[in-house]
């Protein structure tokens, strides 16, 4: 029961380090109508930002210029991809974000090489106890941090200004613009918010018991992705139940990998996907992607 | 002038008037790739059949992303399935090291075509997916693949020998092994090893599946997938089954990886679960995109491109400014470093400056020159669509496409 | 128009006469010569250099211990060079990087194997494991940076000194003793999935089923960075002593959360889940209380001529790099390559096939390994002594020996069940 107790919280906390790259996701998404391939690349630079600086700024500043930072190179994709035509088909914007991906990435692990960097979080490796699951102090702030941040973005989003422009623009661009929405301030603010979720998603990967950025980093987009899309590209809602969904399913297929031994070693990194597969084979559009209505 | 030139040389050009510049100069192209086995060493044999590789794997995904509009970044899989099909289908059962390997034992060119086909297989089990999830859905769905893909190869040792891969048994086709056979083969007193015997395999496959490309987007297929990509419902409209034809154009283009897979396991001669990653389907879609969307010419040049420029840049590195030679104690930029900054860099450019990729900057002056004509307009859609800016390739089919095909 | 038309048709004669000249210089093998000293030669032998290969990753994800390999082998073989060569040549490295991608080491297998007597150094399981066959054909004697037991058998492919399996077996044998287990207890068995993994695996369990303990085995892929969930099985299972083949990353998280969570037992991983830099990580408490290093080379930090010369050449020669485990690799590889063809030079044979033979022929070589070395069989690794180290900060390499090399009494019989 303990076991299970615990298997299900370390679902909980890696669910909630998705929830932050997924939420990412689907705001590009939301904006640009693109899956964002660079957002693995943005989530490292991040990292090595705060791992760069958090010595002469101190954590706290570090995370600051780090988000601030990651935020803008995310405009500045932003930007390249408002450039693009879109002519030879809606893949073309996201075959984009891999280009980009490819440049950051290039770049990044040449700076980091084989370092393990600490990015000088303030939770070392200390831990807490609650009703007989262990949990480490950083994994228990990033399951708030989430909480936090993303109550924060949901609000804005249904009460705010912001989020009725943004709620406009994405159901239906025209009209909102002939509404007075400026789109291309909507879309920017977006792509900035995803960025800078995805710096506070690599401080909280790095911390204890994660063991700080090193090159690969990054790759944590990979298991996001199916979050983003098994909930439903471009829904909020989807995307956290999404993440947590393959938070859970991740944790289950490693804590009791024991019995699981028959499906072959190595599960929980098919697991995500699996179960991607399994809700787009029922639901197409996901568990919460509205049905895209056509018009001709 | 040129009238004299004409005169000059009569019996040439009246030939040469009866088959036109651009075919000409096709065929001396061709010919030319005759030529690499007498005079290239190994290395760069072996990079030319990578090349080939990429080149057919990479006309087949530009048939799904290009003109389908459907993204794939589980091509990786149906490479993977083509290498180990062909392995499996024509190797024997037999015992390597400590592992038991099992195998069917066909005649090569047989397995080499039941590969092509169970790659085919494989594609169209897909379908429940290719065929109703569209676009970005599609593109994540299909990385699935790729994880999917490696667990089997490391899982299914029987069939795969596991992390270590197996051998791959030699090509043979009418009793002419396309190994290193020691039958003192020759030609022109040069000595046919594998490598040698395999480039024309592989030019016999990338023509084959250049042409038939062509053929599938000159036809129907091609003209219904371009309207599918462009206006669903009004493809539908027209009377085309958009699941259908999703599908199906999945199914045919994982056909393409597979053929691709097979003489990639040809080439390397050994198969590994390391080709087979995500790096290699994201490699795919940068050169389908640099080379130009929608346009078999456009694919096979980015695929040489991104194929060829890392070796390129590795084997000249001494004499590049900025990038030093591996193992150099200098500081610099090593060259595969440098190779993936430009390729990187190519893909955004192409797509930021020159959405239609190199062909279509071949295809401007250059071929406006070849014909004396001026460049046509951009013709109308002649689909209604809700696109704000519908594009000329696919739409029209035919017409804009022989534009781009040499 | 019509100039046009001419200049296409021109191109096409040139090319068909290209073809079908075949004035081609591409020649045949060079065949096997005899040198005016008597010296049998083959492929990489010029009268004055003898050209090796290099094929390794400098640019991927593991090219800070490519780089530290292969300065330590430039570096040996510079002094070399400097004392007048072997046989009168010099040793020049012809060195490609294939930055762990499979089909670029196959490309530039490809290009150097015609230009180069031996590999002198081949790094990266995939790529060696894709090159098997090329390098059985070709007839090219390897020496392979890295100790996966599942490549040994290739007769031209040598691995140097123990494998991961043997370490396993060594290191639970060091740990019964150390951390007083008995039979039935309970031991956590974590390793990543692939090559390196599973090859210490088949020792560690092998080992296990000898001292009458149970494993409870957790497998993690080799991106994971948390290893919470494992830690968290491990514990409800009640281990005594956790055995560890993993990346780097995955030791800080795996010693630092079973210390967190009140799981303090000894662990016991193999060399490549180890570098010195993760005493910078929150970690670094646990790790030098409770880690133990099953490794194939000496602690950096012993105090022994030989592994003092090397830490103190490599200082000297590049400063801002630190000395680790692949320089040791490195540097033993030089010179398993310079005793080689030392033996092929006396037996005046330089061809591929001598070189291949002069390698066998060396059945107790120490120099660079520490202790003396037997490969004479290629089936068989060339030692079955493992060191066992312990993580410690400020010394070179970030670890103090705890225990010199030896061999477990189970080894034999393990050799002898895995020796087919």
């Amino acid at each position: 029961m303990n076991t299970l107790a615990q298997t299900l919280f370390n679902g909980m906390a890696l669910g909630s380090v998705y929830a932050l790259v997924a939420l990412g996701f689907c705001l590009v998404f939301k904006a640009s109508g693109a899956v964002n391939f660079a957002h693995g690349s943005l989530l490292l630079l991040g990292g090595y930002l705060v791992a760069v600086l958090h010595e002469p700024l101190g954590f706290a500043g570090a995370l600051a210029v780090a988000a601030a930072g990651t935020a803008a190179a995310a405009a500045v994709e932003a930007l390249v991809l408002r450039r693009v035509a879109r002519a030879n088909g809606p893949a073309v914007p996201t075959i984009l974000t891999i280009g980009v991906d490819i440049l950051l990435l290039t770049e990044l692990a040449r700076r980091i090489g084989g370092d393990v960097l600490g990015t000088g979080d303030p939770w070392g490796a200390e831990v807490l106890t609650i009703g007989g699951v262990t949990v480490a102090q950083a994994r228990f702030y990033s399951l708030l941090a989430a909480a936090l941040l993303v109550g924060a973005f949901l609000a804005a989003f249904r009460w705010t200004g912001w989020g009725l422009s943004m709620r406009a623009y994405s159901s239906d661009a025209e009209a909102a613009a002939l509404m007075g929405v400026r789109g291309d301030r909507l879309r920017m603010s977006a792509w900035l918010l995803a960025g800078a979720l995805a710096a506070v998603a690599a401080v909280f990967l790095a911390a204890f018991p994660g063991t700080g950025i090193d090159r690969t980093t990054g790759q944590i987009a990979l298991a996001a992705f199916p979050a983003a899309v098994l909930g439903g590209l471009g829904s909020v809602g989807g995307a956290l139940l999404g993440s947590v969904v393959v938070g859970m399913a991740e944790a289950l297929a490693t804590g009791y990998q024991q019995q699981l031994s028959g499906l072959g070693s190595g599960l929980a990194e098919v697991v995500p996907y699996a179960v991607m597969v399994l809700i787009l084979i029922v639901r197409p559009q996901g568990l919460l992607g509205a049905k895209e209505s056509t018009r001709v | 002038m040129s009238d004299r030139s004409a005169k000059a040389h009569t019996s040439v050009t009246d030939r040469v008037r009866a088959l036109g510049p651009r075919r000409i100069a096709a065929l001396a192209g061709c010919l030319l790739l005759l030529a690499p086995p007498l005079y290239l060493s190994s290395f760069w044999l072996q990079t030319g059949l990578f090349a080939m590789v990429a080149v057919i794997a990479a006309i087949g995904l530009n048939l799904l992303v290009g003109t389908a509009g459907q993204l794939s970044l589980g091509h990786a899989f149906f490479l993977a399935v083509g290498a180990y099909g062909y392995t499996w289908l024509a190797d024997d059962t037999h015992r390597s090291g400590t592992a038991d390997l099992s195998g069917l034992g066909l005649p090569p060119l047989l397995a080499f075509v039941a590969a092509v086909l169970l790659a085919g297989v494989a594609g169209a089990a897909f379908s429940p997916l290719s065929g109703r999830l569209r676009g970005m859905y599609l593109g994540v769905a299909t990385l699935a693949l790729i994880f999917f893909g490696h667990h089997a190869m490391l899982n299914a040792e029987s069939y795969t020998g596991g992390f270590n891969g197996r051998t791959v048994p030699e090509m043979e086709i009418l009793g002419l092994s396309l190994g290193d056979a020691d039958d003192g083969l020759a030609v022109l007193g040069v000595p046919f090893g594998g490598l040698e015997r395999l480039w024309y395999f592989g030019l016999v496959l990338v023509a084959v599946a250049a042409l038939a490309a062509r053929n599938l987007l000159k036809g129907r297929p091609g003209r219904a997938l371009g309207a599918l990509r462009d206006s669903e419902v009004a493809a539908a409209v027209m009377g085309v089954p958009a699941a259908r034809y999703r599908a199906a154009a999945f199914t045919v283009s994982s056909m393409y990886a597979g053929a691709a897979g097979a003489l990639l396991a040809l080439a390397a001669q050994r198969v590994v679960p390391d080709y087979f990653s995500l790096l290699l389907s994201m490699d795919m879609l940068a050169m389908i995109v640099i080379g130009g969307l929608g346009s078999v010419a456009g694919a096979a040049a980015g695929a040489v491109f991104v194929s060829v420029l890392p070796q390129l840049l590795a084997h000249y590195s001494d004499a590049l400014p900025l990038v030093v030679s591996a193992g150099s104690a200098e500081p610099g930029l090593g060259s595969a470093d440098a190779a993936r900054f430009l390729y990187g860099a190519a893909l955004v450019l192409t797509l930021v400056f020159a959405p239609g990729g190199l062909v279509s900057l071949r295809g401007g002056r250059a071929a406006r020159a070849l014909r004396g004509l001026p460049r046509p307009r951009r013709p109308a859609p002649t689909l209604p669509s809700t696109s704000p800016q519908p594009s000329a390739g696919a739409t029209t089919g035919g017409d804009t496409l022989k534009e781009h095909t040499p | 128009m019509n100039r046009r038309k001419f200049l296409a048709a021109a191109a096409a004669a040139t090319s068909l006469a290209v073809v079908l000249a075949g004035c081609s210089t591409k020649g045949g093998e060079s065949a096997a010569t005899t040198d005016k000293s008597g010296i049998k030669t083959g492929p990489g032998i010029t009268k004055d250099k003898i050209s090796v290969g290099v094929l390794t990753d400098l640019s991927g994800p593991v090219a800070p211990l490519g780089k530290s390999a292969l300065q330590a082998e430039q570096l040996y073989l510079k002094q070399v060079n400097v004392a007048g060569g072997v046989c009168g040549r010099t040793i020049e490295l012809v060195v490609r990087d294939h930055g762990l991608d499979v089909q670029k080491a196959v490309a530039a297998y490809a290009e150097i194997e015609p230009q180069i007597a031996a590999l002198g150094q081949l790094s990266g399981s995939a790529q060696t494991a894709a090159l098997l066959d090329g390098i059985e054909k070709d007839k090219l004697q390897s020496i392979q940076i890295g100790a996966s037991g599942t490549v040994l058998g290739k007769p031209h492919l040598r691995l140097m000194a123990s494998t991961y399996d043997i370490d396993m077996v060594n290191g639970v044998g060091f740990l019964v003793k150390a951390a007083k287990l008995k039979k039935g207890d309970k031991v956590g068995h974590v390793y990543v999935e692939g090559e390196y993994g599973g090859n210490a695996a088949e020792g560690a369990e092998f080992a296990a089923k000898k001292a009458g303990l149970t494993l409870v085995a957790q497998t993690v892929k080799p991106t994971d960075k948390d290893l919470t969930a494992q830690v968290t099985a491990l514990r409800a299972a009640g281990v005594k002593a956790i055995v560890f083949s993993g990346v780097p990353a995955q030791t800080a998280s795996l010693v630092g959360v079973a210390a967190a969570t009140g799981l303090k037992v000894p662990v016991l991983a193999s060399a490549p889940a180890y570098v010195p830099q993760l005493l910078a990580t929150p970690a670094k408490p646990a790790l030098e209380k409770m880690l133990y290093v099953a490794s194939p080379w000496p602690a950096l930090s012993v105090d022994t001529p030989s592994v003092k010369k090397l830490v103190d050449d490599y200082t000297k020669a590049y400063p801002k790099d630190p000395v680790n485990q692949a320089a040791q690799a490195g540097n033993a590889a030089g010179s398993l390559l310079v005793g080689t063809l030392k033996a092929a030079c006396e037996a005046k044979d330089l061809s591929r096939d001598g070189i291949s033979k002069a390698l066998r022929s060396l059945t107790a070589y120490a120099e660079g390994f520490h202790e003396p070395q037997n490969f004479s069989d290629p089936a068989k690794a060339s030692s079955t002594k493992t060191y066992i180290a312990q993580p410690a900060a400020g010394v070179p390499g970030g670890m103090k020996q705890i225990q010199d090399a030896t061999e477990d009494p189970w080894l034999a019989e393990y050799l002898a069940a895995h020796g087919g």
